[in-house]
Formats: C-alpha cells, sequence, structure tokens
C-alpha cells in the first residue's frame, strides 16, 4: 500500500520536474518552430555556387545569451515559409516589426529608426552608387553581431543591485528585459571596446585602394594612420578606454548618424565640431576645435611642422653623438695621460712615483 | 699608455716655458697642476661639492624622470611591440597616465624647490659678500676655450688640462640643457594635459598683439603640433642623453669607476677636484685648514716645498733619474 503511494508520488514528482524542466528549456531557446532540428548541428553547411565553405550551424549556447534570445528565428527570417526550407536568397532586415512588444510604450518591436537614420548617413547604399560600392558598404551585420549584444561584465555596473531597484516599482518581467537591453551600453555610446570600434572602421578605412574608390579627400585616406599618432589613438591601442575612439567624435547619440565632414548634420562639421568635443572637453572654445585630431606631419600639409620635426630629429641625433664622441674622445686622453680602471681605495691614477714607491 | 720620456720631458719644459705648472697658494706651497696623480682620495669624497639640497633634488628629479620615462615613452611608441609590457607594469595606460602625472608634478615641484634653493644660496652668499659667478653655472667665454683646451690635451697637443672652475663646460652645457628641457617637458606637457585651456590662452594672447596673424588661423593646432613632437622628442633626447653620456661620464669613464659617490654624499674624491676643478680646489684649499694641511704635508713629502715653482717639475725629473724609462713597464695588474 505504502509501496504504492511511494510509487504514485515519486512519478508524479518526477512529472512535475520533467514539465519543470521542458518549460525551462523552451524559455530559453524560444525556437517554436524548431529550428535547431537541424542547426543545432556543428557541420550543418554546404559548398555554396561560388565555392565557399557555409556552415549554417547555431549555438544554443551562444543564442540564448543573446539580446535576441526572446525573439523567435522565424521573425527576422521571415522568408522561411517551410521545412525543409529552400536555399535562402533573402537578407534578413533589421527594420522588420517583430513579436516583441517594448515595456513602456507597448509598441510592436523594431530597428526601424536606426535603419532610417543609417539610411541617411554615409555609410548608406545611394542609388547613384555603382555595383562594386554597392557591394563595399557596410550594412547592418557587418558591424553588428549577434554575440556582442551580451550585457556588460558585473565589474562595471552591479547588475542585479540597479535593478532590485527597478523592481520596486515595475513588474519583473518586463522590465527585466528591458534593462538588460539598455544596461549592456551604459557607461560607453558602445558595447564593443573602443579598441574594436578601431579595428572594425580601420577594416575598410584603413584600406586606400577601396578609400580612393569612393573618393575620400587627401586626409581621409591617412584617417586610420593619423589616428593612431594622436593621443586618442595611442591611449586606445594600449588597451585604455579613456579616450575618443571613432564613434566618440563622428556619431552623434544616435549612433548611426555617420555623415561626411561637409555634411550639415556631421558631428565633426564645423558647426557641430564644439559640441562634439565638449563631450570630454569641458571647456571647449572656437580655439580649441582647431587643435589637429588626426595630426600629421607630412610636408605638404603641415609645412612647419614637418621643418620642426626635422630639425628636432637632427638636434637629437647630433647632441646625442657628439656628446657621446666628447666621452669617448675624453677616455681616450685621459687613458693616456695615465688614468686606469681601478678599484682601490686611494688613487685611479697609476703613475710612475707609485711604481717607485712599491720598489 | 705610459707617455715616453722624452715626450714627458718635452711636455714638462713646454709647461715649464709657459709658467702655469705652478700654482702658488699662500701658506701652502707651489702646486703642480699634475698633483692629482699622486694624491689619496676616499672614494665616498674628500671635499664638498653639493649641498643637502642639491642631492635631494638630484634624488627626487632623477626617480621622476626615471617614472616619467617608462610611463611616457610607450606612450609615445604604444605601436612598439614592447609598449604594452612597460604598460602592463604600470597597471594599463590610464593608470599609467595618471602616474605620469604625478610624478610630473613631483618633478616640476622640485625644480621650483632647486630655484628656490640656488636663490636662497645666492642671496645668502652676497650677503656674506662671498658670492663669486665664476664658481656658477652661468656660462662665461672661459668654458668655450675649455673646451678647445681639453679637447687639444686629449689629442695630445696640450700637456695638461685646463684649470676649470667649480663647473667645467661639460657640466654647464649639461645644466642649461635640462633648464631647457624641463622648461619644454612641463610647457608641452600642460599643454598637452590642458588642450582647451592652453588652447584658448596663448592664440588669444597673439591675437590681442596681432589680430592679422592669428585671423590667418592655424595657431591652436600648431602649437598643439608642437607641444606633441617637442614633449615626445626632449623626453627621448634627455633619456638617451642620460643614459648614454651622463651614467657614463659619471660612473663608467676610468677614474670614476665603477660608482661615484657624489651625488648620494654630496662631496667629490680629491683626485677629481684638482683633475677637473683645479681653480675650485684652490679655492677649497683657501676655505679649508685640513685640505691645506694635507696639500702641505704632501708637498713636503714630495720634496717640493722648497721649489721655486718656476724649474722644471721636480717631480718628474727625480722619477726620470731615478727610474729610467725601462720601469714604465712596470705590471699594473697586479694594484688593482
Amino acid at each position: 500500500m505504502s509501496s504504492l503511494r511511494m510509487i504514485r508520488t515519486s512519478a508524479t514528482l518526477l512529472m512535475v520536474v520533467f514539465l519543470f524542466l521542458s518549460m525551462w528549456s523552451y524559455a530559453e531557446g524560444a525556437d517554436k518552430d524548431n529550428c535547431l532540428m537541424c542547426h543545432k548541428y556543428r557541420f550543418l553547411g554546404r559548398v555554396d555556387e561560388t565555392g565557399r565553405t557555409v556552415n549554417y550551424n547555431v549555438d544554443e549556447v551562444i543564442f540564448t545569451n543573446t539580446v535576441h534570445k526572446n525573439v523567435s528565428c522565424r521573425e527576422c527570417h521571415t522568408y522561411i515559409k517551410k521545412v525543409p526550407h529552400d536555399p535562402v536568397t533573402e537578407q534578413v532586415n533589421c527594420a522588420t516589426q517583430c513579436h516583441i512588444t517594448t515595456p513602456f510604450s507597448k509598441e510592436r518591436f523594431s530597428h526601424e529608426k536606426i535603419v532610417e537614420t543609417y539610411n541617411g548617413s554615409a555609410h548608406a547604399v545611394k542609388p547613384e552608387d555603382s555595383a562594386e560600392l554597392k557591394e563595399a558598404k557596410p550594412e547592418c551585420k557587418f558591424c553588428h553581431l549577434n554575440p556582442i549584444y551580451t550585457r556588460v561584465e558585473a565589474e562595471r555596473i552591479d547588475f542585479e543591485k540597479s535593478l532590485n531597484r527597478c523592481l520596486n516599482c515595475h513588474e519583473a518581467k518586463g522590465v527585466t528585459q528591458a534593462y538588460k537591453h539598455m544596461i549592456h551600453r551604459l557607461g560607453r555610446k558602445t558595447s564593443r571596446s573602443p579598441q574594436d570600434i578601431v579595428e572594425l572602421c580601420g577594416k575598410c578605412h584603413q584600406d586606400v585602394e577601396l578609400m580612393k574608390k569612393f573618393k575620400v579627400s587627401e586626409r581621409g585616406l591617412t584617417a586610420v594612420e593619423t589616428y593612431k599618432q594622436s593621443i586618442h589613438g595611442k591611449i586606445i591601442t594600449l588597451g585604455g578606454d579613456d579616450a575618443a575612439d571613432c564613434i566618440s567624435c563622428h556619431a552623434s547619440n544616435k549612433l548611426h548618424d555617420i555623415y561626411k565632414k561637409d555634411d550639415r548634420r556631421a558631428t565633426v562639421g564645423e558647426k557641430n565640431l564644439r559640441r562634439t568635443c565638449a563631450q570630454c572637453h569641458e571647456q571647449t572654445n572656437s580655439w580649441f576645435v582647431q587643435v589637429a585630431v588626426h595630426p600629421t606631419t607630412e610636408r605638404e600639409e603641415n609645412p612647419i611642422v614637418f621643418f620642426m620635426n626635422l630639425s628636432l630629429r637632427f638636434a637629437l641625433y647630433g647632441t646625442v653623438f657628439s656628446l657621446v664622441g666628447l666621452m669617448i674622445l675624453e677616455t681616450f686622453g685621459r687613458k693616456k695621460d695615465g688614468i686606469r680602471f681601478l678599484l682601490r681605495n686611494g688613487t685611479s691614477w697609476l703613475s710612475k712615483l707609485k711604481q717607485k714607491e712599491k720598489k | 699608455m705610459p707617455v715616453s720620456t722624452e715626450t714627458a720631458a718635452a711636455t714638462v719644459e713646454q709647461a715649464a716655458a709657459k709658467e702655469d705648472y705652478f700654482t702658488y697658494v699662500e701658506g701652502v706651497g707651489h702646486i703642480p697642476r699634475d698633483i692629482y696623480k699622486y694624491v689619496k682620495s676616499d672614494p665616498a669624497g674628500d671635499l664638498p661639492r653639493y649641498s643637502v639640497h642639491i642631492v635631494i633634488q638630484h634624488f627626487l628629479i632623477s626617480t621622476t624622470f626615471l617614472v616619467l620615462a617608462a610611463t611616457g615613452l610607450p606612450l609615445h611608441f604604444s605601436d612598439v611591440f614592447w609598449a604594452p609590457y612597460l604598460i602592463a607594469l604600470f597597471g594599463g595606460v590610464d593608470t599609467a597616465r595618471f602616474i605620469h602625472r604625478i610624478a610630473a608634478y613631483i618633478m616640476m615641484a622640485t625644480a621650483a624647490y632647486h630655484l628656490v634653493a640656488i636663490a636662497g644660496g645666492t642671496i645668502r652668499k652676497i650677503l656674506k659678500n662671498q658670492f663669486d659667478y665664476k664658481r656658477t653655472q652661468i656660462p662665461r667665454p672661459k668654458d668655450l676655450f675649455d673646451m678647445l683646451h681639453d679637447i687639444k690635451f686629449f689629442l695630445g697637443f696640450e700637456s695638461f688640462r685646463p684649470k676649470m672652475e667649480k663647473f667645467t663646460y661639460k657640466q654647464k652645457l649639461h645644466y642649461l640643457a635640462i633648464i631647457w628641457g624641463t622648461t619644454v617637458l612641463a610647457l608641452a606637457g600642460t599643454a598637452l594635459l590642458f588642450p582647451d585651456i592652453v588652447s584658448k590662452t596663448i592664440p588669444e594672447a597673439i591675437f590681442k598683439i596681432s589680430p592679422r596673424a592669428a585671423a590667418e588661423g592655424g595657431f591652436p593646432s600648431l602649437f598643439q603640433d608642437i607641444a606633441r613632437l617637442m614633449h615626445a622628442d626632449e623626453a627621448v633626447m634627455a633619456l638617451i642623453v642620460l643614459a648614454f653620456w651622463h651614467l657614463a661620464n659619471v660612473h663608467i669613464v676610468p677614474g670614476r669607476f665603477p660608482f661615484q659617490w657624489t651625488f648620494l654624499t654630496g662631496r667629490i674624491t680629491r683626485e677629481h677636484q684638482i683633475e677637473e676643478h683645479f681653480l675650485e680646489y684652490i679655492h677649497n684649499l683657501n676655505e679649508i685648514p685640513e685640505e691645506r694641511e694635507y696639500m702641505r704635508n704632501l708637498l713636503k713629502e714630495k720634496g717640493l716645498d722648497r721649489s721655486g715653482g718656476m724649474e722644471v717639475s721636480p717631480l718628474e725629473k727625480s722619477l726620470e733619474s731615478e727610474n729610467g724609462p725601462a720601469a714604465e713597464a712596470a705590471p699594473e695588474g697586479e694594484e688593482s
């Protein structure tokens, strides 16, 4: 009797645990179309028409730790209508509305506004661009990879503690998601490290051949190189995060509004420059904004600095070589005069008189 | 490298002909120019050279300079392979920049301390009527002639080194270079640390003097560029000069090797003082009774106390007659 009850209890318990576990895994994956049935395999892939090997694997662990974890696959990959699906020809459009509702406005979520800003920026594809240029311009996914949307480390902001304060008023469900979404870029404009930003922008902007196709200015061709010579660039190169990277100056808080310098809306345009510098340099004034952020010592662009640099170089080598030369000459002369490398208390001079005294 | 008898005799003759081989000091006697080869010296120093203030200042400025160089160089050469390792020693670039600033403040405070100490000492000497500009770092034409004389001596065209004051031409050059370098580094460093303030005040000053020149533009940028160039260049030059010249000159060349204690004790060895700062040694003789006593005894011991001073050096002469050329090749290794 008791054994029957025990079996029944344990069976119920097991069922509850099982149910709990299965619910949990569902909530994590957001894979209601069961795409992972195939895409979980690590070597799922093929050789495409151009001979490139493509891997279609989706790592569930990485995906469930990104900000997109609650968005199911087909909300972005809208063109998938059946399983197994046809070869994919379309790209994901980040302006697509998904089922997520924003916790405060209750609107259906979409990156539409950002895409709009981006479409007005210098990086957007323009109708008059040649096919080659269209190909070369970065679209959303060039800079944004899903895995980078992880939340900030606890060292920078105490995640749990600050969230608890929100929970005083807000329901945990909505605000946790919103909080996680916002917090990963608190403190900085971007969630990427400044080093990553410089590397990311440098990927194209360092490529002089590519930049020539875009007909950028002379200074634009060497922008990355000259930036790295500036104090900002040097600090960033050495791993600091207390200095300006590309995005700090070339975009406002909208982040995607990067325009050419002569554009009225550009943050580095003449009119906006003062406000841009004032983000860090509080005492900004009309003189200060003339200081070169991309310094150059090229003869054509900055002749005074070029010759200054040259003469300083001459002064350095001249001084060092003449002084060391003098020292060598001096040592030669003094050795001839009778001085020796002696380690004695008394004298360093080995003279004829001393030898006489010894005898 | 012993000098042959012939040339030695010739040089002694020359020197005697010039009448400056002996220097007469009241109450001591005639001091031969090459007496430094025969004096006893204590490596820790026999004669006063630097006050305790200078010793403290040297300590402060050398340590801060090393810290500044170690934190500043990797920043300047940020793309060189060793830069990240050196920066990591200081706990990252942000910490290194902070340390750099603290060290810079200490260095500037030391410079101010130095100016105050120098000014105070000078005023005190003026009041006591002891001030002699020849014993200071102030450059004068003699330094140039001293340098030419010294180079001639090193090349073998002169018999003896020039009689120099407390500070030789080299030291004056180095001192002026340090004043210039510290000023440039401090000014350029200020321009780099407060670009917004400096780029406002300087062009505004130029604007007041000449509105047209300022309107042409480029001044803030130019000034900042020059500050950036000069800060790094001065620092690199200072480091190389200190490492390869100053350090070698004070600790490595013969007579100074293996270590010269002057920068810690503030005292200089007797042989060094007579060799390179002969005139200062004469001052020492006049000022320090013990030193007068020592030199008088030494001269007596060498049989020089009766000398009229105008003959050929009895020192050299007596050696030549008693030893002959053979003694010159005597083994030297035993003594060291």
